[in-house]
């Protein structure tokens, strides 16, 4: 049984992981917690859907999606965050809640608040079946794309922030944004790719996850998004290969919480996990120190 | 001008005074009055931390929630008197802000933030899942309502009769809830012009110069926190004792989010304001939740008004709503000066 | 100064005003007899809300369109509680409010309906509930002289939880069992009636794990449970979670009937479970297939207007509507003579037959019906093959 719980919180760890890069790479640029984030990761199943709808054959619906959300980051960003850069960190966190809440009833509005299928015909068909079988674990198909496209994904971000230019350019934000500046980078324009890069990653998760367990509802995003940023912070907020860490260790403990403890408790975990690692160890398992300015 | 605005001011409070007792009188609008009191006290409360400390608090509901169900289960398991158990709930409240605000308070305000959220979250899982206290989420049905028993007296004067009135429908929590309102408030602005809250507001203002007067920081601040929690416990325990039924989802974020709403709409920091936001808020909720149908709307544009609001006053009005409300709490003589000391402090 | 005294009292002024204003309802047609409908119209349980609607306005619509009650026509008023305790407390004030209301359908969800019966029971107006089903509120309903404002047409929770022991003993011959319940009112209700039920049948229960509404990893628990090789799974909760459930179930290799409640009781089980839907067993108040003749005149009525067929909370809020009806007719619009006859429908002859069954209450408010047995067959509801009743 522990081998398969393994399994389970693995595959739990690494869509958290998905989302809480997200996160991490918003606060390392603009020391933000962009309470909205969870709800992006929602729209990017409930895009999908409606792409398939359209007509678009499942790859195609996937990257619109990834696209589209992406988008909807950025206009996030230039629309309810950039204006509110110099005000105090306190009205900056308001909105983003506010924006969560938003998001969240735009989403139940136009999708009605049911849980929805995911649509079975877009998926191919030995997807839903169980793949392989050893002594006493099983794992689908699902869940090995879901090992494959996460790990793949994680990769692309880190040779993004650490090969490319912009990439260096976050990196150089988030250190110093006057020094960054000063040195000729755009701010703007680079903390609008940050909020594309999480987004998308972001909406990968959501759209797998509908994958997997065949349905999505628009508040799936309020309860992923506080786990998965209790994920980053886990990993230390800033720290993209800290989120990764922080997801895939908070799903293990999530899932081994809720299969030998108490199963009723399984979302004080989370919680749990942020409040002692605040509180203890604020700069999480990877992350720098981070002053305190009390 | 100012004796035409005060006779309006004397007459507005003897028409909230009468309305109960006119035979016109409605009960739902009775009720929704109440509603709009408990909220005021929960505003009030919400309020003192961002607006002396600088801090936002999250978490506020699980204070109420832990205020509701002190009184709820006291009154079942027990039967105590609601006079007994309002200092009850109040202390407990206090207590759990003290314990939750000893190891965070001296955390950034992000992070003080996202503390007290969890704490909140972690205080529904344990309403919901400690069934054997809390009777978990089947909730806690059949609370007494409040009752006045001066039986005590009346043995006294040697009557034997029981002198006991039960409150029966919204007209006397309407009452109650004023005096409980009024109090909070007086309350409140006794406080800031004491020396806690010239303490308050000098670590608000200036923490720096707040610190080298000599102000310990932390202590205020957790002072600050135990009267926020206690006042929202006290407006836990008076919404238990009104709705006779309370459950663990009544306490969910959602509701921190709405009196978070109030409070930045009347403006972060301004007790008329948040007395202010209550009432818009739940007047507007009460107009949306007929007006909407019939507009052919579903009720979520409701909550997504709520989320507009916050983001444009954010952006727009940061002050809140009546900047002019806002500025009413900086009148007092005591507060100019004393910003007047500090900024010289400032530049010096 | 000045300026902020004139907008706080403004304001004041005009949000009362507003209040008063939307207290002032649309005017009653003359004559007509008022019943309101509590019921969740929104949310995430809206579907189970358009299903009590559907139920009432047929047979209010039926009973207009024969001429009303004594010439009367019917008027009904929705109220959106949203399943939510403080919508419903606030929806219960308008209610008691209208003079002109003399009964009431509702409310949907067990939480709601005990939100909104201390004010029922304060200001004395009936209720007839199709569809909550929590033990508590046979115990809340009563006020301070003893007499009781809630009734029900519905069975209760611990009904449910005691006779899927029973079947699963005595019809399906399983020894061990596994049960999976939603943390709240519900599927405790059902989990504790079950397991006490199976105690007494020697029916062993290997695990009970609990899970949220709204939770999609199901997992941890199911691996658990799996680890004690149950030969069957009570999941005690509704269909969208039952169908996660049943899909990962599959999944993991946990390959056994399943078994649920009334809650169960929806097309989108099957639309969300898919394959892994198939070999379930589900309690149900009313099953279309065993119904009388009258009933199966109502059942196409019922599925030429809304184009599908009938669910049990119609079903049950068409007869409760009934109910309600032939009071008044008997005793007139009158809340505290409509109360004294319902509490009067003690026996089976005195019971209202209607198209669920005989209809009649006990001391408690409760009713005595029976459970039918559904089952999930190639991505169809259908009449278990063996029924226990």
């Amino acid at each position: 049984m522990l081998e398969q719980q393994l399994v389970n919180g693995f595959t739990l760890g690494l869509i958290y992981a998905l989302i809480a890069v997200g996160y991490t790479m918003v606060y390392g640029v603009i020391e933000l917690i962009n309470f909205a984030h969870g709800e992006i990761y929602m729209l990017g199943a409930f895009l999908t859907l409606s792409f398939i709808s359209l007509g678009l054959p499942l790859p195609l619906a996937v990257l619109a999606a990834m696209l589209a959300t992406a988008a909807i980051g950025v206009l996030l960003d230039v629309i309810a965050y950039r204006p509110l850069r110099e005000a105090p960190r306190l009205a900056a966190l308001i909105t983003a809640i506010g924006m969560s809440i938003f998001l969240q009833n735009l989403a139940m509005i136009i999708w009605g608040s049911r849980p929805l299928p995911f649509p079975k015909q877009a998926l191919p068909a030995f997807f839903a079946e169980s793949a392989l079988t050893f002594a006493d674990v099983s794992i689908s198909w699902m869940q090995v794309a879901i090992y494959v496209v996460a790990i793949v994904l994680m990769i692309g971000l880190n040779l993004v922030i650490t090969r490319t230019r912009v990439g260096t350019a976050m990196r150089a934000l988030a250190q110093n944004q006057t020094a960054a500046a000063l040195m000729g980078i755009n701010v703007n324009r680079v903390i609008s790719f940050t909020f594309a890069l999480g987004s998308g990653m972001g909406a990968v998760a959501g759209i797998m996850v509908s994958m997997y367990y065949n349905t999505m509802y628009p508040t799936m995003g309020y309860l992923a998004g506080v786990k998965a940023f209790a994920a980053a912070v886990l990993g230390g907020i800033g720290s993209v290969p800290g989120a990764m860490l922080g997801g895939v260790v908070l799903g293990i403990a999530e899932t081994l919480g809720a299969g030998y403890i108490s199963s009723p408790y399984r979302d004080g975990v989370a919680y749990a996990v942020m409040i002692l690692v605040i509180i203890f160890r604020p700069s999480g398992l990877l992350g720098r120190a981070v002053v305190d300015k009390a | 001008m100012r004796g035409t605005v005060t006779t309006l001011k004397y007459l507005l409070a003897a028409a909230a005074l009468a309305y109960p007792l006119m035979p016109f009188r409605d009960v739902y609008v009775l009720h929704v009055l109440v509603l709009i009191m408990v909220y005021m006290v929960l505003a009030m409360g919400l309020n003192i931390l961002p607006g002396f400390c600088g801090l936002l608090d999250l978490g506020f509901v699980g204070f109420y929630g832990i205020g509701a169900y002190t009184a709820g289960l006291l009154t079942i398991h027990y039967n105590m008197s609601f006079w007994l158990i309002v200092p009850l709930a109040v202390l407990n409240g206090a207590l759990f802000g003290v314990l939750l605000g000893s190891p965070t308070l001296r955390l950034v305000g992000d992070y003080f933030a996202i503390v007290t959220f969890g704490f909140s979250e972690l205080v529904v899982l344990f309403l919901t899942n400690e069934i054997w206290l809390t009777r978990g989420p089947l909730g806690v049905p059949g609370i007494a309502p409040v009752s006045i028993d001066v039986t005590w007296l009346a043995s006294l004067l040697g009557i034997s009769e029981r002198w006991r009135y039960a409150f029966r429908g919204e007209a006397p929590y309407y009452y109650l809830g004023m005096a409980m309102v009024l109090l909070v408030y007086v309350v409140m602005r006794r406080l800031e012009d004491s020396r806690l809250g010239r303490a308050w507001l000098a670590i608000r203002e200036d923490p720096m110069a707040a610190a080298s007067s000599g102000i310990d920081l932390f202590a205020y601040k957790v002072i600050a926190f135990a009267v926020s929690t206690g006042i929202g416990a006290l407006a836990g325990a008076f919404f238990a004792r009104w709705t006779l039924f309370i459950s663990p989802d009544m306490f969910k974020f959602w509701e921190s989010f709405l009196v978070l709403c109030m409070v930045v709409l009347g403006g972060l920091g301004n007790i008329n304001g948040a007395l202010v936001g209550a009432i818009i808020l739940i007047a507007l909720g009460e107009v949306l939740r007929v007006a909407l149908p019939k507009l052919g709307l579903p009720a979520e544009t409701r909550f997504l008004a709520y989320g507009l609001i916050m983001v444009l006053i954010m952006r727009f009005r940061p002050g809140g709503i009546f900047t002019q409300v806002a500025e009413s709490t900086m009148q007092s003589g005591l507060i100019k000066e004393l910003r007047a000391k500090l900024a010289a402090r400032r530049t010096a | 100064m000045l300026g902020k005294r004139i907008s706080r009292v403004t304001l004041f002024v005009a949000a009362l005003g507003v209040a008063a204003g939307l207290s002032a309802g649309p005017a009653l047609a003359d004559g007509a007899i008022k019943i309101a409908v509590p019921a969740a119209f929104t949310g995430s349980a809206a579907g189970y809300g358009e299903n009590i609607k559907a139920g009432v306005s047929m047979k209010v619509d039926e009973i207009n369109a024969a001429g009303g009650i004594n010439g009367k026509k019917i008027e009904v008023e929705y109220f959106d509680d949203q399943c939510e305790p403080r919508e419903a407390a606030t929806v219960s004030t308008s209610i008691v409010n209208d003079a002109d209301v003399v009964g009431i359908v509702g409310h949907l969800c067990s939480s709601a309906h005990l939100a909104g019966l201390p004010a029922y029971v304060r200001e004395g107006i009936p209720a007839i509930t199709p569809t909550a089903t929590s033990v508590a509120i046979s115990e809340k309903n009563k006020d301070e002289a003893g007499k009781i404002w809630s009734f029900r047409n519905v069975y209760r929770d611990d009904f449910q939880g005691k006779f899927l022991a029973d079947y699963m003993d005595k019809i399906m011959g399983l020894k061990k069992v596994a049960v999976f319940y939603e943390n709240n009112d519900y599927g405790i209700g059902l989990k504790e009636a079950f397991v006490k039920e199976a105690k007494k049948l020697g029916l062993t229960v290997v695990g009970e794990e609990a899970y949220k509404k709204g939770d999609q990893d199901y997992t941890p628990q199911l691996t658990k449970l799996k680890a004690a090789a149950p030969q069957g799974l009570f999941v005690a909760g509704y269909y969208s979670e039952g169908a996660l459930i049943a899909d990962q179930a599959a999944k993991l290799g946990l390959v056994v009937p399943k078994f649920g409640a009334d809650g169960f009781d929806n097309a989108d089980y099957v639309k969300l479970g898919g394959k892994a839907a198939d070999n379930t067993f589900l309690t149900a108040p009313f099953l279309a297939e065993t119904a009388g003749p009258d009933a199966r005149k109502f059942l196409d009525a019922f599925r030429a207007k809304y184009n599908r067929d009938i669910d049990w909370m119609s079903a049950n809020a068409y007869d409760a509507a009934a109910i309600l009806a032939e009071a008044i007719a008997k005793v007139g619009p009158d809340r505290a003579k409509i109360r004294e006859y319902l509490a009067g429908m003690t026996t089976p002859e005195k019971g209202y037959k209607g198209i669920t069954g005989n209809n009649y209450f006990d001391a408690g408010g409760d009713c005595q019906k029976t459970a039918y047995v559904k089952e999930v067959k190639d991505g169809k509801f259908i009449p278990a093959s063996k029924q226990m009743n």
